[in-house]
């Protein structure tokens, strides 16, 4: 138990996919205008990752490296996250309309987000066990969402400031990135 | 080798069933302009927009909150593809273009000093913006600035200025626009919006019964740009050369520069506009919204049918029009007397209303010709009743049938109508004091008569009728006869008319109008002899067609034989009818039943699109915006205005030409530069303040 | 409209150039920009798999049906990006290493996808390859020159000489994530002080 809770602290806070693993980074600048948006895409990754995160360990194990094709890994798991994402969208937009409302807008953004296809990469790359994928897929969308949200708070006030030309939208908001991200190395010597 | 071949085969084609199973079984409408538009985009889902992905952007730019530009990867192409989906074509859909209709600028005065934030955006997040204004323009520029098509520019005055032939309407500046002040807006929205409280309307706007954007068309007879000036105007008043004659000009009672000086002679700056176009001998185009099949019948062609028959074709519905009379025009052709709008400039109106692809039946009465069930049955799914005021008041006296006795309306109107009437050297009393009553009498000088009295209860000044129509009659050498009651018309041997005898009145009480009650005096008969008495003490509209066809039951009708509406909707009591003009308020102005012609027309468009009848949520309708109606104007030197030049007096009694000459070209350029370009709080003053 | 050849090839290097006009790929730029090494190794293969699958998404582009298109070109992508893999790891292994997790990642590096969309799916072969060379050669200089301030900042060196003499104490902050987004940020700023929009 103990090994998961440090996983997922790892995870979450140390290994932030954000802000310590530049994974993810252009929705990250895309969708942290408001907070509302962010709140959204947070969502919408924890539920894609979580699942892409088993299927594709699923792919891997049982298929990939039975019949000795690890190779094919990335065609493979690219193909298989994208007719996963493209499924539940368009299952949530017919059966679970209000959910779609919410979260379902925000899937297509996903397919390409490398945070997706890297926590898979990753969970690979570090044999871990099924629990352990689990763990370790929830953890790292619960951090990408915590620096989402955190990153809108702080550029909503960025709004205010009075921000000098060439600096203002994506330049501002990378420096400011650089700054949480100072925040969350302090984490650094925790795991 | 062969492994890995059989592997992705089998995964793709795995994927690729169960996705399309899948897009069938979760199938769910959407617009289709939605899926046209993502198919332009890059699909790379990568989130660089700011947009969740490609399908989001693309729904974005169909609900017009993205430009069509809004794709960070696709090239310019992509973008000019999408605007092409975008109603760039004129045969699917009407072209829009952004509209900033704040014209206050750096003229606006500030609340307070702040230098920290330098986008509007950051300004209304810092308590909503530091100008005194609450709807105007903060001058950022986040429209400028978002604009991919450099359609928008910030102007020298401190508000942002659009290229309207540069503008796709993408709808970019109206997503950036914190203040909610710029809209995309296609013609039609145009034609549709009636002044609302959040508009920043000038004073003079808000008291026209049309709407008419007075100050814009100001500034561009100012400019020079006298074509500019007719389509502002004909965005809200189809009748510019009619109105810019006979219009009682409320709006100059509330012009800004009034309050200190002479308003500014804003109905003959309209006139300039309206008679360069006819003078300069080409009707500028004027633009319709793609056909809609919808069918509407006009009952009544005088100006509130006019207006509605010609803002309903402009949004695209066929219009058929039905009209009693042998010609169109109504009361302004019957009416109104050739000296003040001569048939020729009426016919030239007319004409071009009728240019747009609207169909007249004339010699068309509702009610003895034709009913309302005719024209159900024909196919319209919408009527529009606007038959007018035109059954005289009897004075109910004996006698007043008596041969030379006529009736206001229909002597004006059988006067119009070319018919010869035996007036010369005769002894004329017109009894009532509005403006019919003038106008006849200022006809029957016109037509020889010796002697021209003007009977009327009360004194001068409780005359309705317009006080310049007064002063032209006064000057043509009509002799008025104030607070006179008629109590008996007596006549001769053979029936004709030869005497009135009338009781002097003394002013009591003001009465409900507010005008002071006229009370008989004892015993005051007096007899004045006369050949000739017309009675023109007010009308009202005709509803025996009620009587007349099936399915009238349900139609509601006031004491006042009109119909009984919601004064901004003028829907009937049945849904399907509408009304306006003096058929709804009685008699009233031709500036009033064109403004409701236009209402009654965005009723009928809500009606025939399925949507609710209804107002717009702070609707303005009629009443003014408390802060812009000033006690005092500072800053205002005295300017004369333009003087009309009129025909003198002893030559206008001798032929029905137009007394009232337009202004020229130099005048109207000075009487231009007097208006202070008001805004709904801001204004230009003459001197710095 | 058409633009010559040279143009499609030149529009990569200033007007277009990624990450800076074309906000994207942020990823790599982000993460591999320790060294100019490291950036160059990146771009190069990105350059690659930039430029064959444009190639390849040009000359099928009247074979692929409009429908599943997005799906081909990932597959196509997918299939160069694994090349790429398979030789970096037989030919320049310490770059592999330590490039690690962002090679197979190319394949969700929307320059790349978007490329084959708003491009080459539209164009012959030659603008394409044009296109595919200039975006990805223009991709190569900005993270090799990211990677050159980062190397020489944090760590005293470029291209593994000392530069700055023993008495100099490095940024140990520009080699980490911090230093990778300030760093980027303000070159960003001064792309934006130079041209003019």
């Amino acid at each position: 138990m103990g090994d998961y809770l440090v996983l997922a602290i790892s995870a979450i806070l140390v290994n932030n996919i954000l802000l310590a693993q530049y994974l993810g980074n252009c929705p990250f600048l895309g969708t942290s205008k408001k907070m509302e948006t962010a709140v959204g895409m947070a969502a919408a990754v924890v539920f894609v990752l979580v699942m892409a995160g088993l299927i594709t360990w699923i792919v891997n194990t049982f298929v990939l490296q039975t019949l000795g094709l690890d190779y094919l890994r990335t065609i493979a798991f690219i193909l298989v996250i994208a007719s996963l994402v493209q499924f539940v969208e368009m299952f949530l937009k017919k059966s679970i309309p209000a959910l779609y409302a919410g979260l379902g807008i925000f899937l297509p953004l996903i397919t390409t987000n490398c945070a997706v296809m890297g926590v898979c990469l990753i969970n690979v790359n570090e044999e871990y066990t099924f629990i352990q994928a689990l763990v370790s897929s929830f953890a790292y969308a619960v951090g990408f969402g915590l620096a989402l949200i955190l990153f809108a708070g702080v550029r909503e006030r960025v709004l205010l400031g009075r921000v000098p030309r060439p600096l203002q939208d994506t330049s501002i908001a990378l420096v400011t990135a650089g700054i949480i991200s100072l925040a969350f190395f302090a984490f650094k010597g925790m795991v | 080798m062969i492994e890995a071949l059989l592997f992705m085969l089998i995964i793709g084609a795995l994927c690729g069933t169960v996705l399309s199973f899948a897009s069938k079984i979760f199938y769910v409408w959407e617009d289709p302009r939605i899926a046209q538009v993502e198919n332009y985009l890059a699909g790379a889902n990568c989130g660089g927009c700011g947009f969740t992905g490609c399908s989001a952007a693309a729904a974005a730019v169909v609900e017009g909150k993205a430009p069509p530009s809004v794709c960070a990867v696709a090239g310019p192409e992509a973008t000019t593809s999408v605007a092409g989906v975008m109603g760039m074509d004129p045969g699917s859909a009407e072209p829009r273009v952004s509209m900033n209709p704040c014209d206050g600028g750096d003229r606006a005065e500030d609340r307070f000093y702040y230098n920290g934030v330098n986008t509007c955006e950051a300004m209304v997040a810092m308590f909503g913006g530091k100008r005194v204004c609450q709807v105007g323009c903060l001058g950022y520029g986040d429209c400028v600035r978002i604009c991919s098509f450099s359609a928008i520019k910030m102007g020298p005055e401190g508000y942002p200025v659009i290229d309207e032939v540069a503008c796709v309407g993408c709808g970019a500046c109206q997503r950036a626009c914190p203040k909610d002040l710029i809209h995309v807006r296609t013609m039609s929205d145009r034609l549709l919006h009636t002044n609302l409280e959040t508009d920043p309307l000038a004073p003079c706007q808000q008291t026209c019964p049309a709407e008419i954007d007075i100050p814009t068309y100001i500034a561009q007879i100012r400019e020079g740009d006298y074509e500019g000036a007719v389509h502002t105007i004909r965005e809200r008043n189809p009748l510019l050369l009619s109105c810019g004659r006979v219009c009682p000009h409320p709006c100059e009672d509330y012009c800004r520069r009034g309050v200190e000086d002479e308003a500014v002679s804003i109905n003959q700056l309209k006139r300039f506009a309206a008679d360069f176009e006819m003078n300069s001998g080409k009707r500028l185009p004027i633009a319709c919204a793609p056909d809609t099949g919808k069918r509407v019948a006009v009952a009544g062609g005088g100006p509130a049918g006019l207006s509605a028959a010609y803002f309903l074709r402009r949004l695209g519905h066929s219009v058929t029009i039905f009209e009693a009379m042998p010609k169109l025009g109504g009361m302004i052709r019957y009416g109104i007397p050739e000296y003040r709008l001569p048939k020729k400039t009426l016919d030239w109106e007319i004409e071009g209303i009728l240019n747009l692809g609207i169909e007249a039946r004339t010699n068309m009465r509702l009610g003895r010709d034709f009913n309302v069930a005719d024209m159900e049955k024909e196919g319209f799914e919408a009527i529009f009743i606007a038959h007018g005021a035109w059954v005289d008041y009897n004075l109910k006296v004996e006698g007043e049938d008596l041969k030379g006795c006529f009736k206001g309306i229909d002597f004006l109107s059988r006067l119009a109508s070319g018919e010869e009437l035996d007036i010369k050297g005769k002894k004329a009393a017109v009894v009532g004091g509005g403006n019919s009553a003038i106008d006849c009498v200022r006809n029957l000088i016109r037509l020889g008569a010796e002697e021209v009295s003007i009977v009327y209860r009360r004194t001068r000044s409780e005359m309705p009728a317009n006080e310049v129509e007064i002063e032209a009659a006064e000057h043509e050498g009509i002799n008025f006869v104030f607070l006179a009651a008629p109590t008996q018309v007596i006549g001769d041997a053979d029936g004709n008319v030869k005497q009135l005898e009338y009781l002097k009145m003394e002013l009591g009480e003001p009465d409900a109008s507010g005008r002071r009650r006229p009370v008989p005096v004892e015993g005051s008969e007096t007899r004045m002899d006369l050949d000739i008495l017309i009675t023109a003490i007010g009308q009202q509209p005709d509803m025996s067609f009620k009587n007349m066809g099936p399915g009238m039951a349900d139609l509601k009708i006031t004491r006042w034989n009109t119909f009984d509406t919601d004064p901004y909707t003028l829907q009937t009591s049945i849904p399907h009818i509408f009304t306006a003009g003096d058929a709804a308020t009685g008699p009233s102005l031709v500036v009033e039943a064109i403004g409701g012609g236009r209402r009654a027309a965005r009723s009928i468009h809500q009606f025939l699109s399925g949507e609710e009848v209804k107002a717009p949520e702070s609707s303005l309708f009629k009443r003014h915006i408390d802060e812009s109606i000033f006690k005092q104007v500072p800053g205002v030197e005295k300017k004369p205005r333009s003087k009309m030049t009129e025909l003198p007096p002893e030559e206008r009694v001798k032929s029905f030409e137009e007394v009232d000459k337009v202004l020229t070209e130099e005048e109207a350029l000075a009487e231009s530069n007097r208006c202070l370009s008001c805004c709904r709080v801001c204004y230009n003053p003459d001197v710095a303040a | 409209m058409a633009k010559s050849i040279t143009q499609e090839f030149v529009k990569g290097l200033w007007d277009e150039i990624p990450p800076f006009r074309l906000v994207l790929g942020l990823c790599p730029a982000l993460a591999v920009t320790k060294s100019v090494q490291d950036g160059l190794g990146m771009g190069m293969a990105t350059t690659f798999v930039l430029l064959c699958s444009n190639m390849l998404v040009s000359l099928l582009r009247k074979v692929i049906p409009p429908k599943v298109r997005i799906a081909c070109f990932i597959v196509v992508i997918a299939t160069f990006v694994t090349v790429v893999e398979l030789v970096m790891q037989a030919y320049t292994y310490p770059l592999f290493l330590s490039l690690g997790i962002f090679i197979p990642l190319i394949v969700v590096n929307c320059i790349v996808l978007g490329r084959s969309e708003a491009f080459a799916f539209k164009q012959p072969i030659l603008p394409s390859i044009a296109d595919g060379l200039g975006i990805g050669i223009g991709f190569t200089l900005s993270l090799g020159a990211l990677g050159a301030v980062r190397e020489a900042l944090g760590n005293g060196t470029l291209l593994g000489h000392s530069i700055f003499g023993a008495g100099f104490e490095p940024f140990a902050f520009m080699q980490e994530a911090p230093g990778a987004f300030v760093g980027l940020g303000l070159m960003l700023a001064l792309m934006n002080l130079v041209g003019k929009k």
